[in-house]
């Protein structure tokens, strides 16, 4: 083969580019990431993804600095992996910082990169991954140019797209789901809660600007962990959930995606389903104390309802009074919204309300169909709730159940009481009630207290009249009127709540498809 | 000498019931006090066998946030 016939050479350079991108920051920026316990971006990408499914995009792109005559003599990789793969057999988009290259903070062909991960997952519509450890821009620019080189143009040409908006649409199409591995501050952290579902590990922080940047601004001393760790970020609904580490995150990811649509014009997956549509569950029977000063376990009315070991929750840490999760009925995978009486009685507070709207929202997007458990006591009371304003988060959980646009089906399972119980019910959805159910506008013992206040204050013996007209609502709130006048479709007997549910899983099969596309929402408050 | 182990007040609220002392011994899933949010009560059990080394919460305690420090188990 005569030399000018041949690209030999370029194909020669090609690889080595691809061989320096494999180095990362190098040996020894890739150690330092080991010895902090943190796996490095294709570490992740490789553990995140089926066993050799990873095809990267963008492979050989980063800086390259030539000589004279054109030869490579150093090469800095785009600081941002980006590429297809497989998780469980279903093709996603997955990219996410290094960290060893300037600590994530974009340079010019990573900042590309990590903005398209978006377009491209809406572009062939698939879920988006997203595993984020790294800073946003720096006041060098990106590339961390010296303050004295200037370009001649700068900016993004004044009728570029936002770059914002693909973020937006990726929401609106595909399930994207993220998780911040180390400090993710900036534009990454952004990103990060841009998401269906993120998940962060103890060893990370969120943040909008990190302990420098703060100093220098509020004059106060804070560490990234305090500014911006999970203490913080689990708790407040920033994250969905908390694990332990980069195994965990990386399995609730998979997890997640597991119950969900690859995109907005598909159906969610149906497993198998080998637990019995007509398994009846005993211990429901006598699971809801009569004593209603007396809780119990909703958790282990959900996983005894659902596909055994379908429950996946989502917020654990944040709105404690409502559980908010994913499973399966028969196979089809399903949105679930509970209460849980151990934390404030199971009222809705406002973190609760962003929750369970959160969880509508998703359901909605996904057309996934929604089962309710319901022990609702209302939206939470008392200075703080007011203070945090719980009526404007809670009305919009409200609204967003009124115009959700998937089957569901409730179970009133104890109370349902106040403005708060609506964001319970979706619209002709189904409803069944357990016999230890009590419906009404608000508890008996408020209640009683605000409507007759002055004839308690009156009567010689005040605890026992009290006592008295708090029976006499009590039996007014039974269940058994409503059940006779066809206010509820059925009274059920709890140990029958999953055939119930399975067979109205069977019903609502034929609605699905229809639902499918876009879905979008007006305002709420 | 092992950590002792510390059992916090899983929700905000107030202290409706103690029903063990500094040198009780306790098995794991015993009830250790009770607290009053909302017109309910929420039992909280011991986590661990042990002996109880320390009680941070009395009967009446009112406003409590959650996460506080109620007892600890050696």
């Amino acid at each position: 083969m005569e030399a000018d016939m041949s690209w030999e050479k370029e194909a020669e350079e090609l690889a080595s580019k691809r061989a320096l991108a494999q180095e990362q920051g190098g040996a020894e920026s890739v150690a330092r990431q080991h010895a902090k316990g943190f796996l490095t971006i294709r570490e992740r990408i490789d553990a995140m993804l089926d066993g050799g499914s990873f095809q990267e995009l963008g492979g050989a792109s980063g800086d390259a600095t030539r000589d004279s005559e054109g030869r490579l003599i150093d090469f800095k990789p785009a600081n941002f992996v980006l590429g297809f793969g497989m998780i469980d057999g279903r093709r996603c988009v997955i990219g996410g910082e290094d960290f060893t290259l300037g600590g994530g903070s974009p340079n010019a062909a990573g900042l590309r990169k990590s903005v398209y991960a978006e377009e491209l997952a809406c572009n062939y519509r698939v879920p988006l991954v997203r595993l984020h450890q790294g800073a946003g821009g720096s006041v060098a620019g990106a590339g961390g140019s010296s303050a004295g080189a200037a370009s001649k143009t700068v900016g993004a040409p004044v009728n570029a797209v936002p770059r914002f908006k693909s973020v937006a649409q990726a929401l609106a199409t595909v399930p994207v789901a993220s998780a911040a591995l180390g400090a993710v501050a900036g534009l990454p952290a952004a990103r990060l809660v841009a998401s269906h579902f993120s998940v962060m590990t103890e060893a990370s922080q969120i943040l909008v600007a990190g302990p420098k940047v703060v100093e220098r601004a509020l004059d106060k001393r804070q560490t990234k962990e305090d500014l911006g760790g999970p203490d913080v970020h689990a708790r407040n609904g920033v994250v969905d959930n908390l694990v332990e580490d980069e195994a965990a995150a990386l399995s609730e990811i998979r997890r997640f995606l597991s119950y969900l649509p690859p995109n907005v014009w598909e159906l969610a997956p149906c497993a198998s389903a080998d637990d019995p549509a007509g398994r009846r569950a005993e211990e429901l029977i006598e699971i809801v104390p009569r004593n209603r000063r007396k809780i119990y376990d909703m958790r282990r009315v959900i996983d005894l309802v659902l596909d055994e070991g379908s429950f996946f929750e989502i917020g654990r840490l944040y709105g404690r009074g409502l559980i908010t999760g994913l499973g399966r009925l028969s196979g089809q995978p399903v949105g679930v919204l509970a209460n849980d009486c151990r934390h404030l009685a199971g009222s809705m507070t406002e973190a609760g309300a962003r929750k369970t709207r959160r969880l509508i929202e998703l359901c909605d997007t996904f057309h996934l169909p929604v089962v309710s458990l319901i022990d609702e006591p209302g939206f939470m009371i008392g200075p703080d709730a007011e203070k945090a304003g719980t009526i404007r988060f809670g009305t919009a959980a409200v609204l967003a159940a009124a115009s959700s646009v998937v089957p569901w089906a409730s179970v009133i399972v104890r109370t349902a009481h106040g403005v708060a119980e609506a964001a319970h019910f979706g619209p002709d959805g189904f409803v069944v009630a357990w016999p230890s159910a009590k419906l009404g506008a608000i508890p008996v013992e408020g209640g009683v207290a605000a409507a007759f206040g002055r004839e308690i204050a009156a009567a010689d013996d005040p605890a026992a009249e009290r006592e008295r007209l708090e029976e006499i609502m009590l039996a007014r709130q039974s269940v058994e009127p409503r059940a006779e006048s066809f206010s509820i479709h059925e009274l059920i007997d709890p140990r029958d709540t999953r055939p119930v549910l399975c067979n109205w899983i069977g019903r609502i099969q034929p609605l699905l498809p229809r639902l499918t596309g876009p879905t979008s929402f007006s305002i709420r408050p | 000498m092992s950590m002792a182990t510390k059992v916090k007040l899983d929700t905000a609220g107030s202290i409706w019931k103690v029903l063990v002392s500094q040198g009780d011994s306790v098995k794991k899933g015993d009830t250790l006090f009770i607290m009053e949010i909302m017109k309910m009560e929420v039992p909280h059990e011991a986590p661990v066998d042990g002996t109880i080394s320390a009680v941070h919460i009395a009967e009446g305690d009112e406003a409590l946030e959650e996460g506080a420090l109620a007892i600890e188990i050696s």
